[in-house]
Order: structure tokens, then C-alpha cells, then sequence
């Protein structure tokens, strides 16, 4: 089956009345790309035995990174949607490289929604093209999604913006070539551009994660990390409101992208229940099977037409914060019970296949990276409340 | 350097459906550009890349045909002409008949592409008769194609060896799908693909049938499968043990 | 129906073959059935019935632009009711150009051919097999013949006579011909073939198949992705709709889902056996026996079962 499927088809034509041909010929042919390119790859991204360089490269050549953006910055122009099932497909694919490409597109999305029209030349191009790879530095070894905690500082220095401090678990790390750093100035957390190589940058040893491995995560420390004042994203002060409002769109594409681990693992189940035999027959012919297949496809859907959801709220402009965050607890969530099943199914060869528990372990951080669960349902909670009824 | 490549919008036989009378339900098949003919637009793509010029796509067949097309151009090629047709009533010869017009028509082309055959009939009878009714050389089954000056060298696979072969431009060839791995176009390449010329004509305009009698079609009817679907049972040993035995019965084993 | 039915391959035993097509089209309509042969007679072509040496080239062998153009010289002067060749690679060719050098229709790939007074009929393969047509062109006609359908009828001297067509000058020149390399499988002839597919994980597990298919006297074939995508294997060993067409006693598909595009070469077979791990992969819907599993564990247990026959 094609990963993207006749049921994605359907989706769009629902999304997208008029131009859903046109969205669908483009989806079914990265998703074409991504089966051949990427998803033969993924097994040895996952063993560290391939780099995700040359197929990360590849799929910015292909346009991935430059689907929901202007066009006027080489972008593509296209919904949020289109982009968010993009990324769906690429979890399917390899869940590390769709790490690395989101992170990546996030710092495009905030340089254009909250940069200068100068930085905007500069770099949204470059980013969303591939030819220079973004990282997204925010979280810190004592604080995360509390913004306004963070340790970071950047002293304004004749004419230079002075950083000190570091930042934790950052996806790219080490590869990327162009930094969203966010550090506290006089007047509280402020967002800056910082452009590899820099003398006050290093980076500690890679560390090593459960999942995501072809995907590259370093701390990034700054001694005296100097950057021209003229690399201050919008306005000082604003850092924290910029990284949520960046952050709320990452979680949609996010959710995406657990969808995609969660259909991949699904499918590997489907497969082997149908081929394993126990007490004369096939598996899958058991009702407890049916059920947990029932279950595991009920909830898959369930994931993607809630990231739909919210993709779409956002395409129409609304605030779409609380349902970016149902999208993202939910499909998070539910990847690591579908790819748990995945596991089960598989009996002793599910704990101990790499191919097999790698979804289970790729899932698993996405419950706590870019907002943890728990700070979800509170913003969850906090904007439902407040909601006029 | 002019290059055409002719490709045809195929009906997915992946896709096709056979209604309760064990007829195939043609009228409303999905089609899509015939699985080989990737193969030879990449093929005029590589041969404009060294050696520049342009490629021109051609169809024959319905107005559906133009998104066959637009995956040519998405891909790279420069402009398309579609000769429109009933592809489901005209035969080999006709089909080729038409090409041949529209090609002299936007001519003159140095070399002109095929793939081997189509997926839906698999004759591969189109581009040898093109090379005769263009009165250019013909080689088929090119696995390799390069072009020096006004020659043409051509590797072409056949059953059991390997024919080098050198001809004169312009040259027609088909190729087989070893040729070459097909690009992806991108998505911006896609987008832009539908903003590239492409030309309709009128196949009965540009060339009115001749007088002589084409090959038909009488009739179709779904494959019949008079296979016994046993599926055999048990453990690997078992399974092996009862499928040696039952192919030793079959008469199809030596002992 | 008046006249002769010519038939023609550059391949000695594809001539045969089109021989006993052509006998069976002129059967039925009080015709005769003819041989062709250019440049000069085949030892090899041993079909019973009279044989028309097409005089000029000098030798046997000869390209397809060359045999086209002495057939349609010869046609001409002749008026021959039909021609057949075989659906070789240069016989396609041969045929087409044969087609339009006499504006002739031309059948394709057919089998079962029959003519009446008026027109040439057989049915063909279509959608990679899923489909069959019947098919039909009124007289005079041409039509490739499906290689591997008929059976050679062999008889021993036969009449001869000659009709000179002159020399050919073509434009395309044979600079070398060679022999495809390896190991030179004759996939056509096998009476048992062993075909590996997508369900052989690596390159290495080949030869386990290898010993498995000489251990059952037959010859190793493969779908496509293993000779054209990964390499592994070449392209003679190819069984499916643009490689090689097969009808072997025994088919035996380990690890071959079973697209259209291969079951197109084999769906011809005596009997076909699969393994494959996937219940529903459509191979089994083209076997008469079927065991879901891995290959890697049920192909040594048939090696174990035949080894105890033994």
C-alpha cells in the first residue's frame, strides 16, 4: 500500500473541495519518493550504520521543507494541512529525519511570522530550501516549557548581543548552520539568529536517546557567544510569546508525525498477524487480535483527523493553540499504545526486533519533547475554561 | 538537440475491475502514464541535459491523457502534444499513423523515444512502425543510448545477447526500463508542470484514417484460473513434507 | 481463403514453433502453410511443409530492419493471405515494419490463431495478463506470435524455393553481437523453475535457492525487483512481462507477492506452488498450492524432504 493512502485522498478532497487533485498529485508523489528514498534507509538510521544527511538532502530537494510557506520567500504557498500530512507521511518513512525536517521548518515558520523582512531574505529561503539546516534552541538542562525561567542570558555589547548559557536535548545540534536561540536580555527572553560557525559555540557529546536515533541531539553551550544586534528576532522581550506561538504549530505537525510512526508500526502488525499461525490458524483470526486491530486502526484515525482539525483551524486564522495541543497529547499518546500493541502482536519478535520496537521507541519521546503531555492538558484545560460558553 | 519521447496514458491494470460477467470494466479504469514510459522521458531528459535542446512529450489518446503528460513535463520536458483519440477502437498502426503526423508536424526531431511497450497491452509494435513512417532508423530495446555528432550508438538487450548497434540520426528508439532510474519531479516542478505548453490536436483532423482494415478487438473477458488453491497446512516440516508429496503426485517432480 | 500463410523467426526454434501456428491458421481455410527463410536454409528449422528461401542477403543471419524488408519484397510480388512471426524482440520489429511497409493490420502476441475466408483471429493477453482478448484482422494480415505457445513440429526434408529479393542496405549497423554473460539459464526449456522474490532479504541467500532448484532438476528464475531494481540476479532470469514468458511442469514462487507484471510470464505454468509469508499476496490466487511462511524456514525443510525421498 501506498503510504499515501486512498484514506489521505479522502481527507484532502474534504479539506480542500477545489484543489485537493492538485494537493493529492503532489502527496502521492513525495509519498512515491519517500517509500523508495527514505523508508529502505530507515532501519539503518535507526542502527546508526547511515547518515540522515544524504536522504534529509534529498527530500529538501524534493520541496519538502518549502510546502507551507510564502512564496514570495521560495516557498511553496500550500495549506498547513498539505504540509502537516507531508510530515505524516515522512513519520511513516523515518520518524528521526521527520524530527530533524520539522525542527528544522519550525524555525523557518517563526523567522517569517515574527523576523525582520531583511532576516526574512536572508535566511527563509536558504532554510526552507535545505541549503542551510535550522536548529531550535530553547529547551535548557533546569528549564523547558516554562520559557520565562531560563538561565540564558545576552548582554547588548557595542553593537553585539553577548550569549551565555546553554540549551538541552536541541534536535540538529552540531549540523545545523543556523540557530533559533533564545536568551534573556534586561528585558526578559528575547529570540536571536545565530549563524554556525561561531568561536563562543560548542557543542557537548551526542547524546545518546531511546529513539529518534538518525537524528542528531547535542547540548549547545555559549561562552561568550557574540551575534550582530541585527540578528534580534522582532522584539526584545517577546522570546517566550514567540517560542509558544512557534510551538503550537510545531505540536500539530508533531501529532503528524506520530501518526506516521503509528500507521508504519500498525502495518507490521497487520502483516504478521495474518501470517502467524497458533492452534491451527492464523492469528489474526483470534477476536482478542481483532480487537487490539480494530482498537489500534480506530485510533490511528482518530489522530489524524484531529491534527486535520487543527491544521485547518489554523489555515483559517483562529487560535488554534488548545486544538494543536488536543492533536498533540492524543496522537503522542496513542502512537506508543499502537506501537506498544505493534510489540505485543509480535510476541517475543516484537522485544526483539530493532525494526519492530524501534516505533515503540520513536514514539516515546514525542510525549515529552515540544511540550510535555502533562503541559498540554493544562493548556488544554486553561483555554477550555476560559472559553465563553 | 530535439528530442521526442511518446508515452501513453495506460489504464492501471492494478486498478481494473472485472464486473460479475467477468468482464474487465474499462470505462472508468483510473490510468496513469504506462509504467515503462518513465524510463524514456528520463531518457530524453538525460539526452538534453548533455547536449542540450529540448524535449517534446507526445500522446495519443483521450483529453484524460494530458495528466500522463503533465507527469512528463513535471519531470522535465518542455512541452507536450496531445493528439486526441478514442484509444479504446484504433490499433497499432493507427496509433503510430498519428504520432508520425504529429511528430512530422512539430518536427523535424533528432531522436524520438519509446518505451519498450505499453503495460495495459504490451505489443510493442508502436515504435517500429514510428521509425518506418518517419523513414528514420529504428533500434529497439535500447539499454543504453548515446549520441555523438550524427550517430547514434546503441547497446539493445535482447533475449539472449547484446547488440551494439550504431545508426544514423534521427534515430527512433525504444528502451527497456534497465536504461535508467526515473527521476522525481519535485513539488514545485509539479506545480509548474501545468503552466507549460501543451498543445491539443484533433487526431481525425491531423490525419484522417487510411484505407486499410484495422486490427480489432472482438471481445474481452477476465483470465480464467484453473489453479486448485490448496493451501497447505502445519509445521514447516509438515507444509514441506505435504507439498513435496503432492507435486511427486502432480507428475511435475523427479524423485 | 486463398494463398499462403508465411511464417518466419530469426530464432531456429521460435521458427518452429510459428511453423505450427501457421499450419494449424492454414488448416482450417484450405491454405498452405510456408517457411520462410532468408539468405539461406536453417539447419535447425525442421518444420514440416514448404520452404521459401528469400534470396539476397547473404547470410542466415540477419538483422530485423533487413528481414522486414525482404518479407515485404517478397510479399508483394507473392500476395501471401497471412504472415506470422514470432514475438521475439527483433520479430516485433519485423512485423511492425512489415505493417506499414504493406499496409497491413498487424495482431500482436497472439495464440490460437484461426482464419476464416476473411479475416486472421486468435486472442491475446492484455493488463498484464488479467484480461484475455479476442482478436481479429481481416485479411491480408500480420501477427507476432506469442513465443513458447505452439509446439515445434519437426519433419525432415521439405521442398525449397527461392524467390531473390536483392540486397538490403539498412540503416542501423551491427557494430557486435555477444552472448549475454552468466550463467547462460534457459529458463524456456526448465521443466521445473524456482523463482525468487522480494521475500529473499539478501544477495547471499541466492545460492540457497541455487542448490534447492538443481536439487530439483529445474533452473532458479526471479521477478523483477531482483534483476532489475536490486541487480542481484540478470535480466535472463527475469520471469514476468517484459523479461522472459515461462511454462514449466513446476513453478515453485518462493517469496513473490505476485504482481500482475510477473504473474503475466508464468500464469502458463503446469503447476505453480508458493511460499510466501503474507496470506493474501495475490500469488496464491495464481497457485494450485499454497503455504504461508518464510521462505528461509520452509526451504530447507523441503530440501530436507526431498533429500529423504531420495
Amino acid at each position: 500500500m501506498a503510504i499515501f493512502s486512498a484514506e489521505h485522498r479522502r481527507l484532502m478532497q474534504m479539506l480542500h473541495p477545489s484543489h485537493h487533485q492538485e494537493y493529492s498529485e503532489l502527496l502521492t508523489s513525495l509519498g512515491a519518493f519517500m517509500e523508495k528514498e527514505i523508508l529502505p534507509l530507515s532501519p539503518k538510521l535507526d542502527a546508526g550504520t547511515a547518515s540522515i544527511k544524504g536522504p534529509r538532502a534529498a527530500l529538501f530537494a524534493q520541496g519538502m521543507g518549502q510546502i507551507p510557506f510564502p512564496t514570495e520567500y521560495g516557498g511553496l504557498g500550500l495549506p498547513f494541512s498539505v504540509y502537516a500530512i507531508s510530515v505524516e507521511l515522512l513519520g511513516t518513512a523515518d520518524a528521526s529525519i521527520a524530527l530533524s525536517v520539522e525542527i528544522h521548518n519550525a524555525v523557518a515558520e517563526g523567522l517569517v511570522n515574527f523576523g525582520s523582512e531583511s532576516q526574512k531574505e536572508s535566511y527563509v529561503e536558504k532554510i526552507i530550501t535545505g541549503r542551510k539546516l535550522a536548529s531550535f534552541a530553547l529547551t535548557e538542562p533546569a528549564s523547558g516549557s516554562d520559557a520565562g525561567t531560563m538561565a540564558t542570558t545576552a548582554e547588548k555589547k557595542a553593537g553585539e548581543f553577548v550569549i551565555n548559557g546553554s540549551k538541552m536535548f536541541i534536535t540538529n545540534a552540531g549540523e545545523a548552520d543556523v540557530y533559533l536561540v533564545f536568551a534573556r536580555t534586561k528585558k526578559g527572553p528575547s529570540a536571536f539568529i545565530l549563524e554556525a560557525p561561531n568561536r563562543g559555540l560548542r557543542f557537548g557529546a551526542e547524546l545518546q536517546k531511546l529513539g529518534m536515533r538518525g537524528s542528531k541531539t547535542h547540548e549547545v553551550i555559549f561562552s561568550d557567544c557574540r551575534v550582530p544586534e541585527e540578528n534580534l528576532v522582532g522584539e526584545e522581550g517577546k522570546g517566550a510569546d514567540y517560542a509558544k506561538e512557534i510551538l503550537h504549530g510545531a505540536r500539530i505537525v508533531v501529532a503528524a508525525l506520530n501518526v506516521g510512526i503509528s500507521q508504519l508500526a500498525y502495518g507490521k502488525a497487520v502483516a504478521y498477524a495474518k501470517q502467524r499461525r497458533a492452534f491451527g490458524k492464523s492469528i489474526s483470526e483470534f477476536q482478542l487480535i481483532k480487537e487490539k486491530i480494530a482498537d489500534m486502526k480506530t485510533e490511528i484515525s482518530a489522530g489524524r483527523l484531529l491534527y486535520l482539525y487543527a491544521s485547518k483551524v489554523k489555515e483559517l486564522g483562529g487560535d488554534f493553540s488548545s486544538e494543536a495541543s488536543q492533536a498533540k497529547v492524543f496522537a503522542t499518546e496513542m502512537s506508543l499504545r499502537v506501537s506498544d500493541e505493534a510489540i505485543q502482536i509480535h510476541g517475543g519478535y516484537g522485544y526483539t526486533t530493532d525494526d519492530l520496537h524501534r516505533h515503540w521507541r520513536d514514539a516515546r519521546l514525542l510525549t515529552i519533547g515540544e511540550g510535555t503531555s502533562e503541559v498540554l492538558r493544562m493548556l488544554i484545560a486553561r483555554r477550555e475554561l476560559s472559553r465563553e460558553l | 538537440m530535439r528530442i521526442a519521447v511518446c508515452v501513453k496514458h495506460a489504464v492501471d491494470e492494478t486498478e481494473l475491475k472485472i464486473d460479475s460477467g467477468g468482464k474487465p470494466l474499462l470505462s472508468g479504469a483510473t490510468s496513469r502514464m504506462s509504467t515503462f514510459d518513465k524510463n524514456a522521458v528520463e531518457e530524453g531528459l538525460r539526452l538534453k541535459a548533455a547536449h542540450q535542446g529540448e524535449v517534446v512529450i507526445f500522446t495519443v489518446g483521450p483529453s484524460d491523457s494530458k495528466k500522463t503528460m503533465k507527469e512528463a513535463l513535471a519531470m522535465g520536458a518542455d512541452k507536450g502534444v496531445l493528439v486526441t483519440a478514442d484509444t479504446t477502437s484504433i490499433d497499432t498502426m493507427r496509433t503510430a499513423s498519428l504520432l508520425a503526423a504529429a511528430i512530422k508536424k512539430a518536427g523535424p526531431f533528432d531522436v524520438v523515444l519509446c518505451s519498450e511497450g505499453s503495460s495495459d497491452t504490451y505489443s510493442g509494435q508502436v515504435p517500429p512502425m514510428l521509425g518506418e513512417m518517419l523513414g528514420a532508423a529504428f533500434t529497439g530495446y535500447a539499454r543504453k543510448l548515446e549520441v555523438n555528432g550524427q550517430t547514434a550508438r546503441v547497446e539493445r538487450s535482447l533475449e539472449d545477447s547484446l547488440e551494439v548497434v550504431e545508426a544514423p540520426l534521427p534515430v527512433v528508439a525504444s528502451v527497456v526500463s534497465e536504461i535508467n532510474e526515473p527521476r522525481y519531479p519535485t513539488l514545485i516542478q509539479i506545480m509548474q508542470a501545468g503552466k507549460k505548453p501543451l498543445e491539443e490536436l484533433n487526431g481525425d483532423q491531423l490525419q484522417p484514417a487510411g484505407a486499410y482494415r484495422q486490427a480489432s478487438v472482438v471481445s474481452m473477458s477476465a483470465q480464467q484460473s484453473a489453479r486448485k488453491h490448496v493451501m497447505i497446512e502445519g509445521s514447516p516440516d509438515e507444509a514441506a513434507a505435504k507439498l513435496v508429496e503432492a507435486l511427486i503426485r502432480e507428475g511435475v517432480l523427479s524423485k | 481463403m486463398s494463398g499462403a500463410v508465411w511464417s518466419y523467426s530469426e530464432n531456429e526454434s521460435v521458427s518452429n514453433e510459428v511453423a505450427s501456428a501457421a499450419a494449424d491458421v492454414a488448416k482450417g481455410a484450405s491454405a498452405e502453410p510456408v517457411v520462410l527463410e532468408i539468405g539461406a536454409v536453417r539447419a535447425g528449422v525442421r518444420a514440416p511443409g514448404a520452404k521459401l528461401l528469400l534470396k539476397g542477403p547473404a547470410t542466415s543471419d540477419v538483422p530485423p530492419e533487413v528481414a522486414a524488408e525482404a518479407i515485404a519484397k517478397a510479399s508483394k510480388q507473392l500476395q501471401p493471405a497471412a504472415i506470422l512471426i514470432g514475438a521475439t524482440r527483433y520479430g516485433r520489429e519485423i512485423a511492425s515494419r512489415l505493417a506499414v511497409k504493406l499496409t497491413v493490420g498487424c495482431l500482436s502476441e497472439v495464440s490460437k490463431l484461426s482464419a476464416d475466408g476473411n479475416a486472421l483471429a486468435g486472442e491475446r493477453n492484455a493488463f498484464a495478463g488479467k484480461v484475455v482478448a479476442k482478436v481479429s484482422c481481416a485479411l491480408p494480415a500480420i501477427a507476432t506470435v506469442k513465443v513458447g505457445y505452439y509446439a515445434a513440429v519437426e519433419s525432415a526434408g521439405t521442398a525449397v524455393t527461392e524467390s531473390d529479393v536483392g540486397q538490403v542496405n539498412p540503416l542501423v549497423k551491427v557494430v557486435s553481437r555477444e552472448k549475454k554473460a552468466a550463467g547462460a539459464v534457459d529458463l524456456r526449456s526448465a521443466k521445473v523453475i524456482v523463482s525468487a522474490g522480494r521475500g529473499v532479504k539478501k544477495k547471499e541467500d541466492l545460492p540457497m535457492l541455487e542448490e534447492l532448484a538443481r536439487e530439483m532438476h529445474g533452473a532458479l528464475g526471479c521477478s523483477r525487483p531482483l534483476s532489475s531494481d536490486l541487480g542481484w540476479l540478470p535480466e535472463e532470469h527475469h520471469i514476468g512481462l517484459t523479461g522472459v514468458t515461462v511454462k514449466p511442469d513446476l513453478y515453485l514462487a518462493l517469496g513473490i507477492s505476485g504482481q500482475l507484471q510477473h504473474t503475466a510470464g508464468m500464469k502458463d505454468s503446469k503447476v505453480v506452488a508458493a511460499v510466501n509469508t503474507d496470506k493474501d499476496a495475490p500469488i496464491f490466487q495464481a497457485s494450485d498450492y499454497g503455504i504461508v511462511g518464510d521462505l528461509y524456514q520452509i526451504v530447507p525443510a523441503i530440501r530436507k524432504a526431498l533429500a529423504s525421498r531420495r
